[in-house]
């Protein structure tokens, strides 16, 4: 290679550097503009204009390298975006509200919960009453961010539990009254279980129904917490069942004391299902 | 293309959107290549990979730490899956963009994922890690298979698109997986780097879950992140952790982070 193809060849580098660096706050940009391009909004003629522009004049500077191909389909790119065509946001309002539904559902099984004396109180296992908090610390922060997600869509917060599952936590609360504290921990675990993995089942359903990337990527950085929240569950459930509530520790020496099944009882499937995905617009406000 | 730069566009939003993809795979599927075949250089197919933002960080830090020397430990029960013997550069291999390219690299994390335990559970085997609790052995026996499954479905989308499926190890993590696996004396090295395995591939699904375009891809690349994600609740318990993603500090957070995503 001579010294001027070196050149040219980190010239072509760069290009394809900037092109990287050009799309990605275009993508996020373009986002934007559907978003605020629904019809009848008096502004979206100049909005789109002072987006075209900006991002024209922000894909020439990006592009003014030697990338001729790329600096072509900048100028295909500037096209394309002189006018937006209207989001269809209903179905992401839906699903961040009923996301949001199920967050305040588990916020408030939690809450309850944690007024029982074998979950939050004296004689409860310390690590669960710690689990018990973080986890339903965790909820409301999700909640927050379902319904931040779903007001900055033009959607109304939602404020109040699924409907469809506040019916099984009332039973199941109510069923509490009379368990001895074993069994009441079993409830407790095994309401939180069912929560939880309908939690976890909505929201990676929800990651494909979403339109919106940023909406994607919440579903995706919560979808996992919830299945962790499963996972604990499943082995607390398991060891409480076993008579073994001893081994419910983060104490040294505890792995080496759990029976072989507690190595796999967390996560009994290779792939999350969605079966029980609460459908999209269940706790959607009315 | 149009010089009116007031001419309204009548298409959809996801023609919009479609259009943007088509701008970009044709800057890196023809333009990007076709320039770099013109100068002889290779195709720069890395950078639009998604792996080798971070992850050419970790190859360099592998060099590193495998150093002059460059002995490569011998790992057991690595006799019927082929450690990657491809250059970063030259994967995910050529031919492969988009969402087929992510599959390459799931398919090559998995890979090396399966490879690690079926190394810890061998060295196990062997004695050299000590008393190893029953526990521990499921764990790694159960999640070495979820794992392959995860492999064997990200290698069904590639040939179900004619294309070849991947059978090495990821090329750019797997010398680091390599040095901090010699280093490995017991049960507790070895579920510390099981985590780090873990972790980056729960992180990498959640940042593609994201970004893939077809459905069958994000729904694949989402019913495997929480999988992994367990998996890591459980390690952390092994180590006696608060059994949850938390920062580097042990502080429990609600939003898994991406810092280590590949």
């Amino acid at each position: 290679m001579t010294a001027d193809s070196r050149v040219l060849a980190e010239l072509l580098e760069e290009s394809q550097d900037l092109h990287a660096d050009a799309l990605r706050p275009t993508r996020d940009a373009l986002d934007e503009v559907v978003e605020s391009n629904r019809p009848g909004e008096p502004d979206d003629a100049r909005a789109n204009r002072d987006f075209h522009g900006a991002h024209r004049r922000s894909l020439a500077s990006s592009f003014s390298g030697a990338a001729v191909l790329g600096a072509a389909g900048g100028a295909a790119l500037v096209g394309v975006l002189a006018s937006a065509a209207s989001a269809s946001s209903s179905t992401d309002v839906q699903i961040l509200q009923t996301a949001a539904s199920i967050e305040n559902l588990a916020v408030a099984t939690y809450k309850t919960a944690l007024t029982l004396p074998y979950i939050g109180g004296s004689s409860a296992n310390p690590v669960v009453t710690k689990f018990a908090q973080v986890t339903m610390g965790q909820h409301a922060q999700h909640a927050d961010a379902f319904n931040a997600a779903a007001k900055h869509l033009g959607g109304k917060m939602q404020n109040k539990p699924d409907p469809a599952f506040v019916p099984v936590v009332n039973k199941a609360v109510a069923s509490l009254g009379s368990a001895t504290p074993a069994q009441g921990a079993l409830g407790v675990v095994g309401l939180a279980l069912e929560l939880e993995n309908i939690a976890a089942e909505t929201y990676v359903k929800d990651t494909s129904l979403a339109s919106h990337a940023s909406n994607k990527a919440l579903f995706a950085s919560i979808m996992g917490i919830e299945a962790q929240h499963v996972a604990v569950l499943n082995a607390v459930q398991a060891l409480l069942m076993a008579n073994a509530p001893q081994l419910i520790s983060l104490a040294p020496g505890t792995a080496a004391a759990l029976p072989a099944a507690a190595g796999s009882v967390g996560f009994p499937n290779a792939f999350y299902q969605t079966t029980k995905a609460a459908p999209a617009g269940q706790g959607a406000v009315k | 293309m149009t010089d009116d730069t007031n001419a309204t566009f009548q298409g959809s939003e996801h023609e919009l959107h479609r259009m943007t993809d088509e701008l970009d795979e044709l800057h890196g599927d023809v333009g990007m290549p076709a320039m770099c075949d013109a100068l002889e250089t290779p195709s720069g197919t890395s950078r639009r990979s998604f792996l080798f933002g971070a992850g050419a960080a970790v190859a360099g830090g592998a060099l590193l730490a495998v150093g002059a020397g460059g002995a490569m430990p011998a790992l057991a029960g690595a006799s019927t899956r082929r450690l990657s013997a491809l250059g970063a550069a030259s994967f995910p291999p050529k031919g492969l963009s988009g969402d087929l390219a992510v599959a390459a690299v799931a398919a090559s994390l998995e890979n090396l994922a399966v490879f690690a335990y079926d190394a810890g559970l061998a060295a196990a085997t062997a004695g050299k890690l000590g008393a190893v609790p029953p526990a521990v052995a499921t764990f790694a026996t159960t999640v070495k298979g979820q794992h392959q499954q995860h492999a064997d479905a990200w290698n069904a989308v590639l040939k179900s698109h004619g294309k070849a499926a991947v059978t090495v190890t990821n090329p750019t993590l797997t010398p680091t997986v390599q040095s901090d696996f010699a280093k490995v004396t017991d049960i507790t090295g070895l579920a510390q780097l099981a985590l780090t395995l873990e972790t980056i591939a729960a992180q990498t699904y959640q940042v593609e879950t994201a970004k893939l375009k077809s459905t069958a891809a994000i729904e694949l690349s989402a019913s495997i992140q929480p999988v992994e994600m367990q998996h890591i609740a459980i390690l952390y318990y092994v180590l006696g952790k608060y059994p949850g993603a938390q920062t580097g500090a042990g502080t429990p957070v609600a939003f898994n982070p991406t810092s280590q995503a590949a």
